[in-house]
């Protein structure tokens, strides 16, 4: 193993590997890689990998913490020191940065622009653009923005070979051969480390608004929720989050409704209008309209962070069903995991039909998913394409997509080098 | 040639009638909208997913390619049958069967047409985005194969963007439901993406859960005519900069012009060096104000004028140029290549200039309409298909079309996909690792290259 890590020093330089015991601040989970180390180039992270893949040894990467599951010896590649944006094109709409830039630190920064890049930070504290092409979420901006893998246009990467693979262009359309471009969205890094990110911005909208009420309880937003998009009204977040998530964000007797509007500036104020009625039928005792651009900013500041706190809950499941479902779904998720206003954490994402639900997964996603599916959807994810493919008692099509999914990821990794903690 | 027992059995599966073997009944199965023909051996009309399932497992035992087909408008021959090959077409699935409004899905067959979808959904207020040219015979199946564009990709997004779930059949035989009825459902691997657009190589889709939206509100339709393509192009960049994304931003030049007004007479001056179609949609309340710094765009772009429709008949007066322009250079010549190649949209003036290289270096007659607004130009070279030299001429300009693209930093294909025409070139736009990944994709769902072979990547 010293081997392994003295070849690294010889690639990156002794400063930028860790071995000793301060390494645990950039690591998350209870193993022990052999050495933390920091890349300044896609050059320095080709010879990392390709030492590693020569040597049969593991690796995982991370923005800032990398995850240590299945990692025992292995390398953990950080890629804080790839933290740049490389050149923005306003023409094009386009922007190339670092895989490590800090994901709400790169969305101020255009902003600054008077640009905009809508996806949200998976965690605002520590994520990386990197980290969330890695993920590719899909989060409440995306019914008007879609998803995050929207957003990517090209990339440069190292694959688990260690050799540097680049694909995509400044241009919107592209078809030319497979879809590597997107499909590398939400992949975990086990088909490769991403160094370099050509993204797709959208101008800075024209106006925004937000409103924020204190509604009885998720039923009666979601029931004005369903009213609000009766009216054509769609705004760009429309969410509500049950008395625990909502009073880290403010003090509410019910749940907290957070709904935010990017348009033009006619539109925006008819918009706010609009939902602030529906939400004064649904019985909100309280409902503001924000239009002070410091509080606006503060107000989605607190909502990442909540929206962090969700994110790296591990006693949880996401489902999704359609969003005129949600109503149905909320009513019956009750009868699973018990008075969803009194549970720790309910989030509700009205536009994409999303309800996230702090529980345990072992003891109710399939009673969850079962319940989803019964409206048209189901647990999101691989557990979710598991478990509904488990509820169908169709053993043939859960074998099927695994052996495709493990085909892929070994035509990429042969030797099983990348991501070890990621199963399919 | 199959056995009669081959074909005895592909008969059991699908039904006496939709087998054809005979040599005029698989005639106008053998092209698509390029000039190339295939050789294939029979064609099957499966109407359901177990046969699909059963015609697949049969060829491959009797290791018989199959090569999918909609409509066959493609115009890259990725529908073409290779040699021996059995075509699959499923234009009996053509069934759309939900629409769910509230939820904002529908699920259709791969046979359903383009159009039928719109119009259907248009009856309900709703419509799904994608809208290639061909959107009028083009199948769902097609379109999801090629990823298709369209006008209205500039504001909306691709094929790609408005798919949530596909049920495929692989040629293991298995079917396989990826993604969902939204976007949170793929199994980690986004294996709805990597599907759209794979042209048929890696599986054949038998549904597809596809994103509906409500019509927008209102629209307003804009005609700016510019001296030269590059105030055009200067036009396109401002709008965008201005904050402004256009549903549509629509080009044609000057060939097209006089083209067009030879076959229609829709009212554009000759001596026009291009012309933009600009369309905004949204809440009516934000449309003034978006028309108006339009307006004011094109005007410091040196538009020699600036229209706005105010009825449906003007609307309809400002399209008619770009709905006929492909018809209409047959009055200039009989045939015509239709390109694809997509550039940033800031090198848009350079691969107007390049273009204009390339009439003058290969003696061709080049025509230009583009969707401006993504960079996606359809440069149509004419030429008459009985003269050899002029068809020689178009391939060679075609291939330094592609070059061109690649040097902008483009692509050889935005929405037309790669089939057999282009795959030659895929490898200068990707290089030896970027076209090693595209065969691990291939080889990871079908190691014996029995779905579409020959298209888009060998193994």
């Amino acid at each position: 193993m010293s081997d392994i890590v003295a070849k690294i020093k010889d690639i990156v330089g002794d400063e930028y590997v860790i071995t000793a015991a301060d390494m645990s601040q950039y690591l998350k989970g209870n193993e022990q890689p052999a050495a933390v180390v920091f890349p300044g180039s896609t050059e320095d992270v080709a010879g990392i990998v390709k030492a590693a893949y020569d040597a049969d040894v593991k690796v995982n990467v991370g923005g800032k913490v990398v995850e240590t599951k299945g990692l025992s010896g292995g390398i953990a590649v950080v890629m804080s020191r790839m933290n740049q944006i490389e050149e923005v094109d306003p023409e094009n709409l386009t922007c190339w940065v670092q895989a490590g830039m800090n994901h709400q630190e790169f969305v101020e920064k255009l902003l600054e622009k008077k640009l905009n890049f809508p996806p949200e930070p998976y965690a605002v504290s520590t994520s990386s653009i990197g980290g969330c092409f890695a993920i590719g979420d899909v989060d409440s901006k995306a019914f008007n923005y879609l998803p995050t893998r929207t957003f990517i246009l090209a990339y440069e990467s190292v694959l688990p070979t260690g050799e540097v693979y680049k694909v995509g262009t400044k241009c919107i359309k592209c078809v030319s051969g497979y879809d590597m471009i997107h499909f590398i969205a939400g992949s975990r890094a086990t088909l490769g480390i991403m160094t370099r990110v050509l993204v797709k911005l959208l101008p800075e909208p024209g106006a925004t608004r937000a409103v924020v009420a204190d509604v009885p309880s998720l039923t009666a937003a979601a029931k004005a929720f369903k009213a609000i998009q009766k009216r054509k009204v769609f705004p760009t977040r429309l969410n509500a989050l049950n008395k625990a998530l909502g009073n880290e964000i403010m003090e509410t007797s019910g749940c907290l409704v957070l709904v935010d509007i990017e348009s033009f500036p006619v539109s925006c104020t008819q918009y706010a209008k609009e939902v602030e009625a529906e939400l004064k039928i649904a019985g909100a005792t309280s409902t503001k309209i924000i239009e002070d651009k410091a509080e606006y900013k503060e107000l989605w500041s607190k909502w990442l962070k909540v929206r962090e706190k969700i994110n790296q809950e591990e006693n949880k499941v996401k489902f999704t069903v359609g969003p005129a479902k949600v109503v149905n779904a909320l009513g019956s998720l009750s009868g699973i995991v018990g008075d969803i206003e009194e549970n720790p954490g309910v989030l509700v994402e009205g536009l994409i039909g999303k309800t996230t639900v702090f529980t345990n997964p072992d003891a109710n996603a399939a009673a969850i998913n079962k319940m989803a599916m019964g409206l048209g959807g189901n647990v999101s994810g691989l557990l979710g394409s598991q478990l509904r493919n488990n509820a169908y008692n169709d053993k043939e099509m859960v074998e099927e997509i695994s052996r495709v999914l493990n085909s892929i990821r070994s035509e990429f990794d042969p030797k099983g080098i990348m991501a070890p903690g990621i199963k399919l | 040639m199959l056995s009669q027992s081959v074909i005895a059995k592909l008969k059991s599966i699908c039904g006496e009638k939709d087998v054809i073997t005979s040599k005029i009944g698989m005639y106008a199965y053998g092209y698509d909208g390029t000039m190339l023909e295939g050789s294939h051996v029979g064609i099957v009309f499966p109407e359901t997913t177990q046969e699909v399932v059963d015609l697949v497992n049969f060829c491959r035992e009797q290791g018989i390619a199959i090569v999918p087909r909609g409509a066959g408008t493609n115009v890259s021959g990725g529908t073409l049958p290779t040699d021996g090959s059995i075509v699959m077409n499923f234009a009996r699935m053509k069934k759309i069967l939900e629409i769910d409004l509230e939820n904002y899905v529908a699920i259709v067959e791969p046979g359903v047409v383009n159009w039928d979808i719109q119009e259907t959904l248009a009856n309900y207020g709703y419509y799904y985005p994608p809208d290639p040219a061909s959107w009028k015979a083009s199948t769902l199946g097609g379109n999801l194969g090629e990823s298709s564009g369209g006008p209205k990709c500039f504001k909306y997004g691709v094929t790609r963007d408005f798919i949530y779930g596909l049920e495929v059949v692989l040629p293991s035989g298995k079917v396989i439901w990826v993604g969902g009825r939204d976007f949170s459902s793929e199994p980690m691997y986004d294996l709805t993406r990597i599907l759209v657009g794979s042209e048929g190589t890696i599986g054949f889709i038998t549904k597809a859960a596809i994103r509906i939206q409500p019509t927008p509100e209102a629209k307003r339709t804009m005609l700016a005519i510019f001296n030269t393509p590059e105030d055009a192009s200067q036009a396109v960049a401002d709008i965008v900069s201005a904050g402004i994304i256009p549903t549509t931003l629509e080009m044609m030049d000057n060939l097209i012009i006089n083209t067009t007004e030879d076959h229609c007479g829709a009212g554009n001056p000759r001596d026009a060096g291009a012309l933009l179609i600009i369309e905004v949609d949204g809440n009516p309340g934000d449309l003034e104000a978006q028309v108006e710094t339009i307006g004011e765009v094109a005007k410091k772009a040196n538009s020699k004028d600036f229209k706005v429709a105010t009825s449906a008949a003007e609307v309809d007066k400002i399209w008619l140029a770009r709905r006929v322009a492909f018809g209409s250079v047959a009055r200039v010549k009989p045939n015509y290549g239709v390109n694809d190649i997509t550039v940033p949209r800031s090198n848009f003036p350079k691969a107007i200039a390049a273009i204009e290289k390339v009439k003058k270096d290969f003696g061709v007659t080049i025509g230009t309409v583009a969707h401006a607004g993504d960079g996606n130009l359809h440069p149509l070279i004419l030429f008459d298909q009985r003269k050899k030299e002029e068809v020689d001429s178009l391939h060679a300009a075609e291939m330094e079309l592609c070059r061109i693209a690649i040097d902008l930093e483009g692509t050889i294909s935005g929405e037309h996909g790669i089939g057999i025409l282009k795959k030659a070139l895929l490898p200068k736009e990707f290089g030896p690792v970027g076209m090693d990944v595209f065969k691990k994709i291939k080889r990871a769902f079908d190691p014996q290259n029995q779905f579409n072979p020959g298209k888009l990547v060998d193994l």
